[in-house]
């Protein structure tokens, strides 16, 4: 595979991105609150290295294999980190609301029904089953995260869930790389091999260092504090609720007695 | 023929997505610019005087909780279904009240959430009535489901009133008034 002195940027450039990411969250102490993220970043520095080794001194085979291997798992820790974000937005407190978590759940259920749906759409023009299954890969998992980024803001608005600040940074990186991805994605189905679809996985690319770069600047920042409701309000608060429960359960009472 | 469909088909799947994202994010911000107004105006004008009054006469006589008041007598003082079809409606507002005050607490999650949780035992009542009034049963089981919702909506919006004042909201004498 020939690669241009732009993709060679390309490559030094998310490689010493994701290196300074790597060091912010260690730094700052971000990894223990996202450590699948710190996993993801991490794996994609091992994936940078063992690649450019694998392009220098492996075969076109091996290549393929070991591109394919750590792409399944940068999917996997793609979907855990949408899971993970999930949790940051929808259990602030320490624990899913039953019927949000339900909610989320079937969001998710729909959006791998969607995104087979569209990967199964794609009929890309290859001459290999190699290519066909890369492509579509790639797109069911494009397809996949954005349809879980869109869903995880429709549903925390919904619900008048707060994003906290890198939380929300962290998804909006993810959400706009992986709609972005769909496009190239798509466009890899009508002209593989095409100069249409290398300018559009350039510019792919260089939105992901765009997104690195955000996400440097942003995690380097720390949160605004929030503010604590005073220990004896929680008292009287509970205090009200627990009559509320009274009642309520009153009202199950009769009702199972009726 | 295929490839045009999956052109199509990615175009509008993409569109969507940016529409929908777009739509929630503009009505997140939409909210927190006029959130107050538009949260009191979505309240629906309620007897509350008379719905406190439905409300004390059950939680006042703990652990009894027994009603003094005549079955009729609630239903008229609630205002039959129509009264707790606004009752239901409100029930949604007081949600988006204790959320309200999670721009500043975001510990104040666990009163909206358990505000969420009444509200939503709330309407599966408030729906059972319905059943009832359309199989023509609702006056034999309104006053004793619809007492015990006025009850839980009215311990709600106590418990908002307590979280406003205890953070001293500016709004809270807003609130109280509306309440």
């Amino acid at each position: 595979m020939h690669l241009s002195s732009l993709d060679n940027l390309f490559w030094a450039l998310s490689f010493f991105g994701h290196c300074i990411l790597l060091g912010v969250l260690l730094i700052r102490g971000r990894a223990s609150a996202f450590p699948v993220f710190t996993t993801l970043i991490s794996v994609n520095i091992v994936r940078t290295i063992v690649l450019f080794f694998t392009l220098r001194y492996g075969s076109k085979g091996e290549y393929f294999y070991t591109y394919w291997t750590l792409a399944f798992v940068d999917m996997a820790l793609q979907l855990a980190l949408s899971y993970e974000l999930a949790t940051h937005v929808f259990q602030p407190l320490g624990a899913w609301a039953p019927d949000v978590r339900r909610s989320f759940l079937a969001l998710v259920a729909t959006s791998v029904v969607l995104a087979v749906g569209l990967a199964w759409l794609a009929a890309p023009p290859t001459k290999t089953l190699r290519l066909a299954i890369m492509i579509r890969g790639d797109l069911f998992t494009s397809a996949l995260m954005s349809e879980i980024f869109v869903a995880m803001v429709a549903l925390s608005v919904t619900l008048g869930l707060p994003w906290r600040t890198h939380v929300a940074r962290l998804a909006q990186g993810m959400g706009v790389y992986s709609v972005y991805g769909i496009v190239t994605d798509a466009a890899h189905t009508f002209f593989p091999g095409n100069s249409a679809y290398r300018t559009l996985s350039q510019m792919q690319i260089g939105l992901y260092i765009v997104c690195l770069g955000y996400w440097v600047v942003t995690l380097a920042m720390e949160e605004p504090a929030p503010r604590k409701l005073p220990a004896e309000l929680h008292e009287e608060l509970r205090a009200l609720q627990e009559r509320a429960a009274l009642v309520l359960r009153g009202l199950r009472t009769t009702e199972s007695a009726s | 023929m295929r490839q045009v469909i999956f052109l199509f088909i990615v175009g509008a799947f993409v569109s969507t997505l940016i529409g929908i994202a777009l739509y929630y994010m503009m009505r997140a911000r939409r909210a927190s610019k006029n959130a107050w107004q538009i949260l009191l105006g979505r309240l629906r004008q309620i007897d509350r005087e008379k719905f406190a009054e439905v409300a004390l006469d059950l939680l006042d006589d703990q652990p009894e909780e027994h009603s003094h008041l005549e079955p009729d007598r609630i239903f008229e003082m609630i205002g039959g279904m129509n009264g707790l079809d606004a009752l239901e409606e409100n029930c949604d507002v007081l949600i988006d009240l204790a959320t309200y005050v999670q721009r500043w607490y975001p510990d104040a999650l666990q009163i909206s959430e358990e505000l969420r949780l009444n509200a939503r035992e709330i309407k599966w009542h408030i729906g059972r009535l319905r059943g009832a009034s359309a199989t023509g049963h609702l006056r034999e089981q309104f006053p004793v489901y619809a007492q015990r919702a006025v009850a839980t909506y009215y311990l709600m919006t106590r418990s908002l009133l307590v979280l406003y004042e205890g953070v001293k909201l500016p709004e809270f004498a807003e609130l109280q008034q509306a309440l």
